[in-house]
């Protein structure tokens, strides 16, 4: 393997935080609908990564799985903003606080 | 005939009782009105019908288990003797002719059933206690009358002091079963049985000192009843039920059933010469306390309320100068004349336009129809006394009896006795010139009177003037009948000169006379009443409820007041109310954590995960 293992993994762990930032920090639903892609893309990495590093098609599989799930969840949620865009008038995250105790 | 009939004459009252409880206001109103008064007739004419049964020992009668415990049995039964067979015939015969006049007196009233259901269930009680084998069933009696009375003392109870009325007769009363019931523990636990007899036969067995404790215990429970000193304060008002209610209840039976429990067990309480003069001592307390408040009072229900409480304080003498047939006599024919004079009473305001104060009264021998005054006229002097009516006979005896006593302390007994029968004659006569001498003082619309209110006064009038054949003495040429008929039972054999009985006639005719001179000088021609502070000491009856008030009521009250404010609620309630503000508290800061914002649960989420990588990643390094 050209890359080392150690280099893709902490290439992935590297995206997953910058992901999980953008979720956290964000308050536009799109943009941390951006953050979870990213987290999860750090995760495909991640498998893709073990999949060369073992020479076992494991991960392969599962992250074509994974890239068919995560175009459905997409899917979804983009439907989802745009309903509640729609709703609300605005994609700001912290306005939509209808659980509040 | 089987000797368990005899059930029918307390169970026929109760039968009609729960029927017109349960259909009275579904059934026409005159068929709830004859199934009132038959089933009292019914029992009236069984009494007359078993009268046999009641000779030499009498008749035991039992229809079953109550109670039955290891060792106790206690069974539903009746004793139908000499003693309950008279008080039978009296309760049933007067109150049948009080439920004629009930149907006359409310016939305009909408809710007779409850009304009717009530006075039925009442004559019931009534006869449970006259009949009762043994003091349980006496005592279910006891209870029931008392229910009764308070719900009928209450029978407008829309009107706020008639409800007190009821509440405050059925507490006092109340005070008085209280001791009662101990009493009945206290012989149970001595004797092992409630059987009347068994306990009279026993008595001699138990120690002098506890016979003195039950015989204050049992005078209790009957001053109770009876309305004598010192529980006494809620005859008077009990006048606020309706005048049929009075004159029944009020007057002829219940306040003279502590008479009856004395006499029932007058061989225990005999054995006790300190409890004897107890019983003198509160009846002629009692007596002279109430003829006095009677001179003053304003409302004729209230005089003749007051003259009850007087009369029974004249009974529970006689009981306790050991005359038993004395009581009896006196009991029997002052419910003939009470009952009487109570009907006549109601006539009377009825007659004024529904006016109860005496002042404003007047003339109504003129205006209303004669029979009335004569009926209540009739009524009047037996009260009083005068010769040859019931009332003189039976008021003589008591005296007498009191007079020829061995311990000279009754003499006392007597004078008060005598005082009381003068002043009795004052009030009485005081009573009859208010309302129907001279002229009308206010011209009221004056009600129509139902037949049903007139005519049975008659009987009661002819009875109650010849009461005093029931127990003629010799000296009148009589054979003292009830004396004879109660035989063992009659008590102590009244042994005086002929001299000294002349001389207490001559008395008793002087008092009554003297008391009729002293109404007619006072009140002959009528002058308005002065308000003096005499008369209003009178009046409130010497201040007897204000002193209850401040001996029982504001400290029974202070100490609720105290249980309540102090314990419950600032202590219990504080507690519990503390502990759940604190609960409440600490969820409302809690509520703050819960934003409702997405990226607060996601930064808790990524916190508690980062913990939990902390902690696995310490246990690998570890």
């Amino acid at each position: 393997m050209i890359v080392p293992f150690a280099h893709i993994l902490l290439f992935a762990a590297a995206l997953f935080v910058m992901g999980l930032g953008c979720v956290l920090a964000r308050r536009n639903l799109i943009m941390i609908l951006i953050g979870v892609e990213i987290m999860l893309n750090a995760a495909a990495v991640a498998l893709v990564g073990g999949s060369a590093y073992w020479r076992q098609v494991d991960g392969q599989v599962f992250v074509v799985f994974l890239m068919a799930m995560t175009s459905a969840e997409v899917a979804i949620s983009l439907a989802m903003v745009v309903y509640l865009r729609r709703r609300k008038g605005t994609l700001v995250a912290d306005d939509f606080d209808g659980m509040r105790g | 005939m089987n000797q368990s009939l005899l059930f029918l004459i307390p169970l026929l009252p109760l039968v009609c009782a729960v029927l017109i409880m349960l259909f009275g206001m579904r059934l026409p109103r005159l068929v709830t009105e004859t199934l009132a008064v038959s089933g009292v007739v019914a029992a009236f004419l069984l009494t007359i019908l078993f009268w046999g049964y009641a000779d030499g020992e009498g008749t035991r009668a039992s229809l079953g288990t109550w109670l039955a415990a290891v060792g106790v049995e206690i069974p539903f039964a009746l004793y139908f003797d000499a003693l309950a067979a008279t008080m039978t015939l009296m309760v049933t015969g007067v109150a049948t002719l009080i439920h004629l006049y009930a149907v006359g007196y409310m016939h305009e009233e909408a809710d007779y059933a409850r009304f009717f259901g009530l006075l039925n269930l009442f004559v019931f009680a009534m006869l449970a206690i006259v009949l009762a084998d043994n003091l349980l069933v006496l005592f279910l009696g006891w209870e029931g009358v008392g229910l009764c009375s308070y719900g009928l003392i209450g029978f407008w109870y829309q009107k706020a002091e008639n409800a007190n009325a009821g509440t405050k007769a059925f507490l006092v009363t109340r005070v008085g079963d209280v001791f009662l019931a101990a009493a009945l523990l206290w012989l149970f636990a001595l004797t092992g049985t409630l059987t009347i007899s068994t306990i009279n036969a026993q008595a001699s067995t138990i120690s002098p000192e506890v016979v003195i404790a039950l015989t204050l215990l049992l005078l209790l429970g009957a001053c109770g009843k009876s309305a004598q000193l010192p529980l006494m304060t809620w005859l008077a008002d009990a006048m606020a039920g309706p005048t049929p209610v009075s004159a029944l209840i009020h007057a002829a039976t219940m306040v003279t059933a502590g008479v009856y429990l004395l006499c029932r067990l007058f061989p225990l309480i005999s054995l006790s010469s300190v409890g004897m003069l107890a019983i003198t001592a509160v009846g002629a307390l009692t007596a002279l306390y109430a003829a006095t408040c009677a001179l003053a009072q304003r409302e004729i229900k209230r005089v003749l309320a007051y003259s009850t409480m007087s009369q029974v304080g004249f009974m529970f003498m006689a009981v306790g100068a050991g005359s038993v047939a004395g009581a009896m006599f006196h009991l029997i024919t002052h419910a003939f004349f009470k009952a009487l004079l109570f009907m006549a009473a109601g006539c009377v305001i009825h007659l004024a336009g529904n006016e109860n104060d005496l002042f404003r009264m007047g003339g109504l021998a003129k205006r209303g129809p004669r029979d009335v005054f004569w009926a209540f006229l009739a009524g009047a002097v037996c009260l009083a006394g005068l010769p040859l009516t019931g009332g003189f006979f039976s008021k003589d005896g008591i005296l007498l009896a009191l007079f020829s006593h061995a311990d000279p302390v009754y003499q006392l007994f007597w004078g008060i006795g005598a005082l009381t029968a003068l002043l009795t004659a004052v009030y009485t006569f005081r009573l009859v010139y208010l309302v129907f001498a001279g002229e009308p003082r206010e011209h009221s619309h004056s009600h129509e009177l139902p037949g049903l209110m007139r005519w049975p006064l008659w009987p009661l009038a002819l009875l109650g003037l010849g009461g005093g054949l029931i127990n003629l003495p010799p000296l009148f040429g009589g054979h003292e009948w009830l004396s004879h008929r109660l035989g063992a039972l009659a008590g102590r054999e009244i042994v005086a000169a002929h001299g000294t009985e002349w001389l207490l006639a001559g008395l008793a005719t002087v008092l009554a006379a003297l008391g009729w001179l002293v109404a007619r000088w006072r009140y002959g021609r009528f002058a308005p009443p002065r308000d003096n502070r005499v008369s209003r000491f009178l009046l409130r009856g010497w201040g007897a409820d204000a002193a209850v008030d401040l001996l029982v009521v504001r400290p029974f009250t202070a100490m609720a007041r105290f249980c309540f404010i102090g314990c419950d609620r600032a202590l219990v309630d504080a507690t519990l109310d503390g502990l759940a503000r604190q609960t409440t508290a600490c969820g409302e800061r809690l509520r703050a954590v819960t934003t409702g914002r997405v990226s607060t649960y996601l930064a808790a989420f990524v916190w508690g995960f980062l913990i939990i990588l902390g902690g696995f990643l310490l246990a690998l390094v570890r």
